[in-house]
């Protein structure tokens, strides 16, 4: 199975040793269980192809959750990897490597898009097949089945909680993702020419925006190689000091890299704020239209915008 | 050409010395020693410091490659420096430091394009 | 503030020359990328760690740097915490608020370093010495 880089759901939930130990103290998991779900072993091995049977009977019963399990080597795959997880539980070892394992299974699932009602409702009928076949196991001692039965429990909810923390983890990780790819489009920076980059900032900047804005357009002016970087900020709504120290800071960074900056977008009511403020701008280039500073920009690197000599030949070189 | 941690070699007219570990006093003593030595010896009139596999620039490194721009400077030489990575230079003007008086360029290219355009940067090409 | 993180595990280094603050940068920085911070968290993370041991060693002579891994909640960070029996800070306000200079006095580049992490505690007394705590947590969003 082709396994694309995997986020670390133990790191991102945090499932050390200590957690495990929580957890398990949590579920009242103790070594008496652990004896106990071990030596049920070959009860295990005797039911797991009819339980897995009777689970996917009521999962492809759901119209919905049929398309999770497209064909039948799919669903051969699936049914394998349920048999196996049901060996699981009669392991007798409850480690970080069971803890694996098990948020493997969960992440599989969550991957296929598998919603946690259908999950929860298939552990749940786990737990009524396994029931029944318990009585039948233990037929001359109810006491003993009720015990099984609740180290049993025990274990899947359990495991239920991990296979839930998978679901969340996976979200995060996608809201993660989402909240990267927003703060990229909201950092556009064009290349206007070569070794001419333009980023025209709008909306409000606040710190961590402000932030982003400089590591993007420093990484930007390296990887490029740019020697003049526009910063147009016309759609900046709302120009105070804060925000001309961000600039500032930009412009200098920009600077120290040996590039320079070109500020458009100035209109009056800014120009007005920045000088009223104190605010130092005597050592960079500021245009009030961004047409302006692009055709700077140009003189810079030694080039410029020319009409089209009208001569015989007409379009073409 | 120097012998010591850090290499100064001579492109032309130039000196092209290229960090590449860490900083600490006894290196940059012996640094700036054989700057000043090389600058001596080939009459180099343009020197380039490459900082870019410097990962980290404090205000100690910060202000030696002041330091050794302005020693550099005493003896008729001018200095560039290269390569600076975006991290450091969104940490230094974080911290504060806009290493106003130094001149820099994007690559070794740029630096040396401004060595042979003259003696000084122009005004067109530092703002 | 925060409720105390929860710690794992804590790296100590003694600052007692020069060549220390070098051993404390590169820990710091090593632990930030370990940790996957973002280059430029990495870079004002190792700074903040250079200009604080650089203090120890040229204010004090000695003194300890601990690096430590926080988590809280989702969220991870790094803890340093430098401790001296230096000479200590006499006017805390005024270094605080100050821009640089370039002048070896005491205090210096603590502003700077302030600006580039999270959390910043200081606890100083002249003639008894500077415990400098920093922190910084990893981007989530």
């Amino acid at each position: 199975m082709q396994q694309a880089r995997q986020p670390n759901y133990m790191e991102i939930l945090k499932l050390d040793d200590d957690e495990l130990r929580k957890r398990l103290a949590f579920y009242e998991l103790t070594d008496e269980d652990f004896k106990r779900l071990n030596s049920l072993k070959s009860f295990a091995d005797r039911w797991t192809h009819e339980i897995t049977e009777g689970l996917y009977e009521l999962i492809m019963g759901q119209p919905e959750s049929r398309e999770f399990f497209p064909d039948q080597a799919t669903l051969a795959r699936v049914k394998k990897m349920q048999n196996s997880y049901f060996l699981g539980l009669f392991s007798g070892t409850y480690d970080l490597n069971y803890v694996r394992d098990r948020l493997r299974v969960g992440m599989a699932h969550e991957r296929i898009g598998m919603p946690p009602k259908l999950y929860l409702g298939a552990y749940r009928r786990y737990l009524a097949l396994i029931h029944e076949r318990l009585l039948d196991h233990f037929k001359d001692n109810v006491t003993e089945a009720t015990r099984a039965l609740e180290s049993i429990r025990k274990v899947i909810f359990f495991d239920m909680a991990l296979a839930i923390d998978t679901y969340i983890a996976a979200y995060l990780e996608t809201m993660t993702r989402h909240q990267a790819a927003i703060r990229e489009l909201s950092t556009p920076v064009i290349k206007v020419h070569d070794r001419i980059l333009l980023l025209p900032i709008v909306g409000t900047v606040d710190t961590q925006r402000a932030h982003q804005i400089m590591e993007t357009v420093l990484v930007q002016v390296v990887e490029e190689q740019a020697k003049v970087m526009i910063l147009d900020i016309a759609g900046v709504p709302v120009v105070d000091t804060k925000v001309a120290d961000h600039i500032l800071k930009t412009t200098a960074a920009v600077q120290l890299l040996g590039g320079q900056t070109i500020l458009t977008g100035i209109s009056a009511s800014v120009a007005r704020t920045v000088v009223e403020l104190g605010v130092e701008i005597t050592r960079m280039h500021t245009r009030a239209k961004l047409s302006e500073g692009i055709e700077l920009a140009l003189s810079i690197v030694g080039k410029k915008i020319a009409p089209k000599t009208a001569h015989a030949g007409g379009e073409g070189a | 050409m120097a012998a010591g941690p850090i290499p100064i070699l001579k492109i032309g007219a130039t000196l092209l010395a290229t960090i590449q570990i860490e900083l600490h006093d006894t290196v940059v003593d012996s640094f700036q020693n054989d700057v000043l030595e090389q600058i001596e010896k080939t009459g180099a009139r343009g020197l380039i410091i490459d900082i870019s596999a410097l990962e980290t620039v404090d205000s100690y490194v910060a202000r030696m490659l002041a330091n050794t721009a302005k020693m550099a400077k005493l003896m008729g030489t001018n200095t560039v420096i290269v390569g600076m990575r975006p991290a450091v230079a969104a940490t230094l003007v974080r911290m504060g430091y806009y290493m106003e008086g130094i001149t820099t360029a994007l690559s070794l290219e740029e630096g040396l394009k401004l060595q042979s355009n003259g003696s000084e940067p122009t005004d067109d090409e530092r703002s | 503030m925060m409720s105390a993180p929860s710690q794992t595990e804590t790296w100590t280094i003694s600052i007692d020359k020069e060549a220390d603050i070098v051993a404390v940068r590169q820990q710091a920085r090593e632990l930030a990328k370990e940790l996957h911070f973002d280059q430029f968290a990495v870079a004002a993370l190792t700074t903040a760690a250079s200009e604080l041991s650089r203090n120890v060693w040229v204010h004090a002579q000695r003194g300890v740097a601990r690096i430590r891994i926080l988590r809280n909640g989702n969220r991870v960070g790094v803890e340093l915490e430098f401790v001296d029996h230096g000479p200590g800070i006499a006017d805390l306000n005024r270094v605080l608020a100050g821009g640089f200079s370039t002048s070896r006095s005491l205090g210096l580049g603590l502003s700077g370093t302030k600006r580039l992490v999270d959390e910043f505690d200081i606890d100083t007394q002249p003639g008894r010495g500077t415990t400098i705590v920093i922190r910084k947590w990893k981007k989530e969003f």
